[in-house]
């Protein structure tokens, strides 16, 4: 009788153990299959569609269409000069926006605002010398010169070179590298291939942009991010 | 686990490395083909953008490539990041590594300019006893050279100097623009020959390993390819002595994996193969690895303008096209202050001049902008590098990249003969210039830092003594046979030369040597 209890009883858990596999083989997943990515709360048709939806009809709007940029790097009296600099040296002509029009001093800003140390120093030690002339030969800052006045303090440094070669003296290369990068800042402008497009031209700085080719997922951060973050 | 043994495993996929596949992989050897970078698609990686819309108005990031003069905002994502995989060299000594890791490597951004060596560079101490001969000559290449340029349509015209070899050439019959005639004239007077230039015309304008070779090498079914994998290192097998290993990593996950193959072929580029075999430490017992690095002047030339062609008076009869003065110093008679020579690329300017050719404002600049537009005239120098020990790279053990593999430390710097080269350069440049009747706008004395014409050579240079050199004639190892090195770190001297038509000369050359070993059983 004992005996005929126990094997009921082992009958009895054998089929209660069967019934719970049972249970768990219906309700879990299999060892080999990895577990579901958790989603939002509920069962939500996460990217359903987005392979079916057109383009928006939309042109994507550069900042600089409707936005000023804030300028921090230079002092006042720096960015006064750069100002003046860049109205004398790509003034408007021709339909086409001058530098001040392209907000080139605010962009130089920025650029050199973010650039190394060396292209900072030089920047500022330029514009610092060409203000000290300026109140040295006429007694004002370079800002509230004239045309004829500012040429007597830039034409002598202006040089002609060839690309990677800009004039090797401190104070000549300041010039003539401001110079290019003020063409440079102002011809790629939106402002400038505005007026480009207006006068039946094509704009001159259109070029293929490849984007990152499957980029390093740990890269590190780039130089600009790195200098930003010290 | 895979425990497959490949046949060969090449390492990069450029011209050298594609020229190695589709040779081998048509003579039924497998391959299998390992690649630093991702697989590029023009058509879903790149669009048409105006400047103003790029982050920096078409200015470079500051910081990022100081290095690649040749990169801009647009482009900057094609070379290697040089904060991923940085190099060191001595402040004063500046190196420009330029590098492409994509798949097809520096084969999709080339110059095209397509040349054969002379035996003036194969045979240049016997010349003029500088340096060390190669081990092969002219005529032990012609017959690669002639199938290279086949397969890259190489535009040229036979001109009979043996310092600038004739080729198989698709034949350059276009005439003579006005400007370029009065340039040969002036030449004429001085002695300088000046000749047609000689460029890959590839297919669909395109002359690069993957479009010319690789797919031919895939046709056959016999090559197989990973890219985004980072070579580590080359291991020995201890019980035959014989390279037969690649541990590499993935370049994304960091994943780290190794593959075992009979043959290892090196193909990443001078300067990738010699790390690599460099952090692996074999294959240098003659202890010249590193060594000799060699490459070619850039940036000396001059600008000018051609007056007939100002104020809207260029027209196709007078300007246009370009032309190239091979090497002309130190061939019959001897230059004053420089020992081998230089070539001369000329062009012509059609379209707008460089605002920093004028040193003026404003609009006075903008006068003359207008006023010269298409009246351009230029010249630029390709000169040889002398070949020297102390020009060396090594592995900096306190720098490592992205994915902690020790980096290169560069050691090199032009000396007296390259800088008197230039002079030279510019010099003649002017006196053709100027007895043409054009006016010198600028000039530029200056060579660019080492590195920058992107043509670095040497570090694993060929020979026959294997106590000099690394590689033998058939740029096969001589410490381990089943090892070769077929980009341009084999080369002895670098020439004038663009070298691209020699390194795939060179790596056909030594596919088909190794082809032959295998099927004879030899490797």
């Amino acid at each position: 009788m004992r005996r005929r209890d126990f094997v009921k009883a082992m009958m009895a858990a054998s089929m209660s153990a069967k019934t719970m596999l049972g249970q768990q083989a219906s309700t879990t997943v299999a060892p080999s299959t990895p577990p579901p990515v958790p989603t939002a709360p509920g069962p939500v048709p996460w990217m359903r569609g987005l392979m079916e939806v057109k383009p928006l009809p939309m042109t994507p709007l550069v900042p600089d269409a409707v936005a000023q940029t804030n300028a921090h790097f230079f002092n006042d009296q720096q960015m006064a000069t750069l100002r003046r600099l860049c109205d004398i040296l790509l003034p408007p002509m021709r339909g086409y926006p001058g530098a001040i029009n392209a907000g080139t001093p605010e962009f130089l800003d920025f650029l050199i605002g973010v650039s190394p140390a060396a292209r900072q120093q030089m920047y500022q030690s330029g514009l610092d010398r060409l203000d000290k002339e300026a109140k040295q030969h006429f007694d004002a800052p370079f800002a509230s010169l004239n045309s004829s006045q500012a040429d007597q303090l830039i034409r002598p440094w202006l040089k002609t070179w060839m690309t990677d070669h800009p004039p090797t003296e401190s104070y000549a290369h300041f010039m003539n590298v401001a110079h290019s990068d003020i063409r440079t800042a102002t011809i790629n402008s939106q402002a400038w291939s505005t007026a480009a497009s207006a006068s039946g031209h094509e704009a001159p700085d259109q070029g293929i942009y490849w984007f990152p080719v499957e980029p390093d997922l740990q890269r590190k951060g780039s130089a600009l991010q790195k200098r930003r973050r010290s | 686990m895979a425990e497959e043994i490949v046949d060969v495993l090449i390492i990069g996929s450029g011209h050298s490395g594609g020229m190695a596949a589709k040779i081998l992989t048509e003579k039924g050897i497998s391959c299998l083909m390992l690649n630093a970078g991702p697989v590029a698609d023009a058509h879903k990686d790149t669009e048409m953008k105006p400047a103003y819309a790029l982050p920096f108005r078409g200015f470079k990031e500051p910081g990022r490539l100081p290095h690649v003069f040749q990169s801009n905002e647009f482009n900057a994502n094609t070379w290697v990041d040089e904060q991923e995989v940085p190099y060191t060299y001595d402040p004063q000594h500046p190196y420009n590594w330029v590098r492409v890791r994509l798949f097809g490597g520096r084969s999709l951004f080339w110059s095209r300019q397509s040349f054969r060596l002379s035996d003036y560079e194969f045979k240049g101490k016997s010349h003029d006893g500088y340096g060390d001969d190669w081990p092969i000559s002219l005529a032990d290449v012609a017959p690669y050279y002639a199938r290279v340029e086949e397969i890259f349509r190489v535009r040229g015209r036979a001109e009979g100097l043996p310092q600038y070899p004739d080729g198989n050439f698709v034949q350059d019959d276009s005439p003579w623009s006005g400007c370029m005639q009065r340039f040969i004239a002036a030449g004429k007077k001085l002695d300088v020959p000046v000749c047609k230039a000689r460029s890959s015309q590839g297919v669909d304008g395109l002359a690069s390993s993957v479009n010319l070779l690789l797919p031919d090498a895939f046709a056959t079914g016999k090559l197989r390819a990973i890219p985004n994998v980072v070579v580590r290192e080359l291991r020995i097998d201890p019980n035959t002595g014989l390279v037969n290993e690649a541990h590499f990593v993935d370049r994304l996950s960091r994943r780290e994996m190794s593959v075992k193959a009979r043959v290892i072929v090196l193909a990443a580029g001078t300067l990738e193969s010699t790390r690599l075999l460099l952090n692996s430490k074999l294959a240098n017992s003659s202890g010249v690895m590193g060594h000799y690095l060699i490459d070619q002047i850039y940036g000396a030339g001059i600008i000018c303008s051609v007056p007939e062609a100002r104020d809207g008076k260029a027209t196709p009869d007078l300007m246009g096209g370009n032309a190239l003065v091979p090497r002309f110093r130190n061939i019959d008679s001897k230059a004053k202050n420089f020992i081998r020579g230089y070539a001369l690329n000329v062009h012509s300017v059609t379209g707008a001049m460089d605002p920093r050719w004028f040193a003026a404002y404003g609009e006075e600049l903008q006068n003359k902008l207008d006023s010269y537009h298409g009246s351009g005239f230029g010249t630029g120098i390709m000169g040889e590098v002398l070949a020297r020990y102390e020009n060396h790279v090594s592995i900096d053990k306190n720098v490592v990249d992205a994915w902690n593999i020790p980096v290169l430390h560069i050691d090199t710097k032009y000396t007296d003969n390259e800088f008197n080269m230039a002079r030279d350069a510019v010099d003649m440049s002017v006196a053709m210039a100027e007895d043409a009747g054009f006016e010198v706008l600028s000039k530029n004395y200056d060579p660019n830092p080492p590195g920058y014409s992107i043509h670095e050579l040497g570090t694993c240079r060929m020979g026959d003594d294997s106590k000099i050199s690394v590689l033998n004639k058939w740029c096969q190892s001589h410490d381990l046979k089943n090892l070769f090195v077929v980009d341009g770190s084999s080369f002895v001297s670098s020439g004038w030369q663009n070298p691209t038509m020699t390194i795939l000369a060179l790596s056909m050359r030594a596919s088909e040597h190794l082809a032959e070993q295998m099927r004879i059983g030899s490797i």
